[in-house]
């Protein structure tokens, strides 16, 4: 009895061992790369960590919503594009700086997220998972469409000085301002796991999203919860809607190729799990932007987080890790 | 009596079906063409839906079809009635390799699967130019079949259409139809009495698949012209779906009825708005999901019962 107690605990050591040993494996061939990359190709690490912001600022909202609403919401790159459009007339109206209406923007998206919300997907959360899938597949068409209608397909970009300032280092000239898309996705990363763990709301958010029946006996109200969360993701994604069009060209379809990447990235890192996120990003965006370096792999950098994706949910299932 | 009443209604709208280009001009025939298409490709979408099954890759394998059918006859100098079925053929069996993996997948996981599949093959057909023609497509030399005669090209999509019909009437009639119910109203119950549920997944995969394929060759032999953007764009996903839910989900009836509405309404705004006419669809899905989720099918007959097969 006892020994076979010694043993458990010994394969418990054991297996903490080799999680430890697995991380400091992770970590060591991630400096090992990093270092590689950046003596034999610096551009990669540099743009790769660029786009790695990019995802993962979009992708953590996306993130927020799975773990607690339990919903995929595929909307969520349309709600960005609605933000930049709507950033792109005020703007151009007003004449003022992206970045000036960022707060603005943020606001007002999280509160039309908010109505959204309450207008249909809340009547579909005790609907089958599918319905809902599809219900916000349908509002993903109907928002790019709507945009479709009133502006066009026509591209349109604001050109400012900044977004396209530059640095240089010896003979490797890079821009820098997409840099802020890594600072807003370590914010956004930093600061859930605070609101999440440390206020009042956050942590009835976090209750609702383990167990909702039991947060709902406690005196949660978990419809008023799913609502805030809702609204607080579209706040988020719709702050990257607007600093997305300091530095890109914005068209109906622009949203969409997000929503993609934001799932791929979530289901990586594992649901619930924000943190999580940023690490794939740096995995998909480095990935991405060393084939791209290549003239003969170039094309083939777009594959590389639908394979990922592939790849991700069918090694989760043979684990038998079903959701 | 009624049941013969029926059947004599039937035949009547397959006789008008079959007959329509004696007494329709070419742009009505071109509607219904585009109809047809988009109908076939709904029932194919809701044959595997029976299952519990969501797939988002109509157009992945739509345009695997389209390619197989239009290199087979360009690459491999394939008379052009051969490569119809030859596109079905190598979209069923692109389907049963893939199948062994992605049907172990259940809910959003499968439907995402699907939709990043449909993604690869397109880039992969985009990125491989000297097979596939890269992003400015393939044309075919020889010109449209049947040298485009709009009658001909008709009844070929008519053809596709019946095919699509019949597969999905032996799907409602025979021993699948109980296995892909049981299947989707509880996985569990249905393996516990005996249903070999990979077997049947992987049956209704195949076979979907294979009409999609078929349909993207027809299509491809009644425009000679293929790209990526056109044969594996988002609408041929999008409308089937929009479709088949419109007109009620898991059956025949609905799709054809939802395929007939949603087509007519939109090739009507699509000459009234030349932007944006899709938005129709979206909202459709949206009202459709919210407050009718078995589909106008049903509204006819308030004394079906509901069996809502909640699939986890």
């Amino acid at each position: 009895m006892r020994s076979s107690l010694r043993r458990h605990t010994l394969n418990i050591q054991a297996v903490k061992m080799t999680i430890k040993q697995r991380k400091a494996f992770i970590l060591v061939g991630g400096i090992a790369i990093a270092v590689v990359l950046v003596l034999w190709k610096p551009t990669v690490l540099i743009y790769g960590l660029q786009a790695a912001g990019l995802y993962a600022a979009v992708a953590i909202p996306m993130g927020l919503v799975l773990g607690i609403v339990h919903i995929v919401n595929l909307s969520h790159g349309e709600f960005m594009m609605l933000a930049s459009y709507a950033t792109y007339t005020v703007c151009r109206a007003l004449g003022v700086d992206p970045l000036v209406a960022l707060i603005p923007t943020a606001l007002v998206t999280a509160l039309f997220g908010w109505v959204v919300f309450q207008l249909t997907i809340k009547r579909a959360l005790k609907a089958p998972e599918l319905n809902q899938l599809i219900l916000t597949f349908g509002l993903a068409i109907a928002f790019s469409q709507i945009i479709n209608l009133i502006f066009t397909s026509q591209t349109y970009k604001l050109s400012l000085e900044y977004s396209s300032m530059s640095l240089d280092i010896g003979d490797l000239s890079f821009g820098v301002w997409s840099f802020v898309f890594v600072a807003v996705a370590v914010i956004y990363a930093v600061g859930l796991q605070i609101f999440l763990t440390k206020t009042r709301t956050g942590k009835a958010a976090l209750a609702v999203g383990q167990n909702p029946k039991g947060a709902a006996i406690v005196g949660i109200d978990v419809y008023r919860t799913y609502g805030l969360v809702f609204g607080l993701s579209i706040g988020l994604v719709g702050a990257m809607g607007a600093l997305f069009l300091t530095k890109s060209a914005i068209f109906p379809g622009v949203g969409s190729p997000f929503t993609m990447k934001s799932f791929s990235l979530v289901a990586m890192a594992g649901i619930g799990n924000i943190p999580g996120i940023l690490g794939a990003s740096v995995l998909l965006g480095l990935a991405e932007n060393f084939l791209r370096s290549f003239r003969g792999t170039r094309d083939w950098a777009e594959i590389v987080y639908f394979v990922l994706i592939i790849a991700v949910i069918l090694s989760r299932s043979l684990k038998g890790e079903k959701s | 009596m009624n049941r013969t009443l029926m059947r004599m209604f039937l035949i009547l709208i397959a006789v008008v079906a079959v007959a329509l280009p004696a007494f329709a001009g070419d742009y009505p025939l071109q509607v219904a063409r585009n109809i047809m298409l988009y109908m076939a490709l709904a029932i194919s979408w809701d044959m595997l839906l029976r299952s519990g099954q969501i797939s988002f890759g109509i157009a992945g394998l739509f345009g695997i079809g389209a390619y197989a059918a239009i290199l087979g006859v360009v690459r491999a100098g394939m008379p052009a009635w051969l490569s119809i079925p030859f596109a079905g053929v190598f979209a069923a069996l692109v389907a049963f390799l893939i199948g062994f993996f992605i049907l172990r997948l259940r809910a959003m996981y499968f439907s995402i699967v699907t939709l990043a599949l449909g993604e690869i093959f397109r880039i992969i057909v985009h990125n491989l130019h000297d097979f596939t023609g890269g992003p400015e497509g393939v044309v075919m030399q020889q010109g449209v079949m049947f040298g485009g005669n709009a009658d001909k090209l008709y009844w070929l999509v008519l053809a596709g259409l019946s095919v699509a019909i019949g597969a999905s009437y032996w799907f409602e009639k025979s021993r699948i139809h109980f296995a892909l119910t049981a299947i989707r109203n509880n996985e569990i119950s249905a393996k516990s009495s005996g249903v070999d549920i990979f077997r049947w997944l992987l049956l209704a995969f195949v076979v979907t698949s294979a009409i999609q394929g078929m349909l993207g060759g027809i299509f491809v032999m009644s425009y000679g012209f293929a790209a990526p953007d056109v044969v594996f764009s988002a609408d041929f996903t999008l409308l089937p779906l929009a479709m088949a839910l419109l007109g009620g989900i898991y059956s025949t009836r609905g799709p054809i009825f939802g395929a007939i509405l949603l087509g007519l309404v939109a090739e009507w705004l699509k000459l009234k708005i030349p932007y944006g006419h899709l938005v129709v669809y979206g909202i459709m899905i949206i009202i459709v999901i919210l407050f009718m989720p078995q589909g106008l099918k049903n509204l006819f007959k308030p004394a079906a019962k509901r069996t809502e097969g909640r699939s986890a």
